[in-house]
């Protein structure tokens, strides 16, 4: 299938567009990413009803204040 | 080798192992497909209850039963257009029930939005596999986009484990809804090429 020509424009289409086997460097920048979304995001951020608490981007934001 | 293929590799240990053992007994694998499901209901039980550990551990034992059916059908020459299908159906069943568990436990807390993000989120998990079996109907291979299985099963476990079931269940949301568009444009086009080739 064909890409958008510029490169940032190129990654966002073939993360869109998923096409790549397990085990790729770029399933591997996927997983880490959904993982540190995942970890990193304050449940209070998403209401999350079984959790509360910032997290540690919560309280990385709160040591810069 | 990457990451995920090294944990991949890690994890084939113990699993062959047990596949060594069931082909031993000669376990037939549509019922080892059939006692995964029955552990998936447990694991969903477990999660209406809140119990997130618990849950992630029946969850494992589940999805081992789910994996092995398959390898031990190769290596005890059952392979089936049924067995196929059975683990197609039940895969669905497994699916649909830790879905209902999460929306249980969210009714049972009053927590309409999180009962609507994971009902949607079992909406576009079921049409990720249907968009993929309708496709392959008519086109080839329809094999495109993140948000398999496999990839959901994991991501429950984290999410049990880590207690992080919300961010999970956005994840799984938002990426079903991109992967069930992926399979409905990739079928569009191939089929359009098909008949521009034909024409």
């Amino acid at each position: 299938m064909k890409n958008p020509a510029s490169l940032p424009a190129r990654i966002l289409w073939n993360a869109f567009f998923w096409t790549y086997e397990r085990t790729t460097w770029q399933y591997d920048v996927m997983v880490l990413a959904i993982l540190a979304f995942v970890w990193l995001t304050p449940p209070d951020w998403l209401n999350d009803p079984m959790s509360s608490g910032n997290g540690p981007i919560g309280w990385l934001i709160g040591q810069l204040r | 080798m990457t990451f995920t293929g090294f944990i991949g590799y890690i994890c084939m240990f113990p699993l062959r192992l047990i596949i060594s053992t069931c082909v031993a007994l000669r376990i037939h694998p549509n019922i080892l497909t059939f006692v995964g499901v029955l552990i998936n209901v447990a694991a969903a039980w477990a999660l209406g209850l809140g119990k997130f550990v618990t849950a992630g551990f029946i969850m494992i034992v589940a999805n081992i039963f789910d994996f092995i059916d398959g390898k031990v059908a190769l290596e005890l020459d059952e392979v089936s257009a049924f067995g196929g299908f059975w683990d197609s159906v039940i895969d669905r069943f497994s699916d649909i029930s830790l879905f209902i568990g999460l929306i249980f436990l969210y009714s049972q807390k009053g927590r309409t939005d999180y009962v609507m993000v994971t009902a949607l989120a079992m909406m576009f998990a079921i049409m990720t596999s249907y968009t993929r079996a309708r496709a392959e109907s008519l086109i080839r291979k329809c094999k495109v986009g993140f948000m398999e299985r496999p990839e959901r099963i994991v991501l429950f476990m984290i999410g049990a484990f880590t207690n992080r079931m919300a961010g999970v269940l956005w994840v799984i949301l938002i990426l079903s809804i991109v992967t069930v568009a992926d399979r409905i444009i990739y079928t569009y086009r191939e089929l359009r090429d098909t008949q521009q080739a034909l024409a």
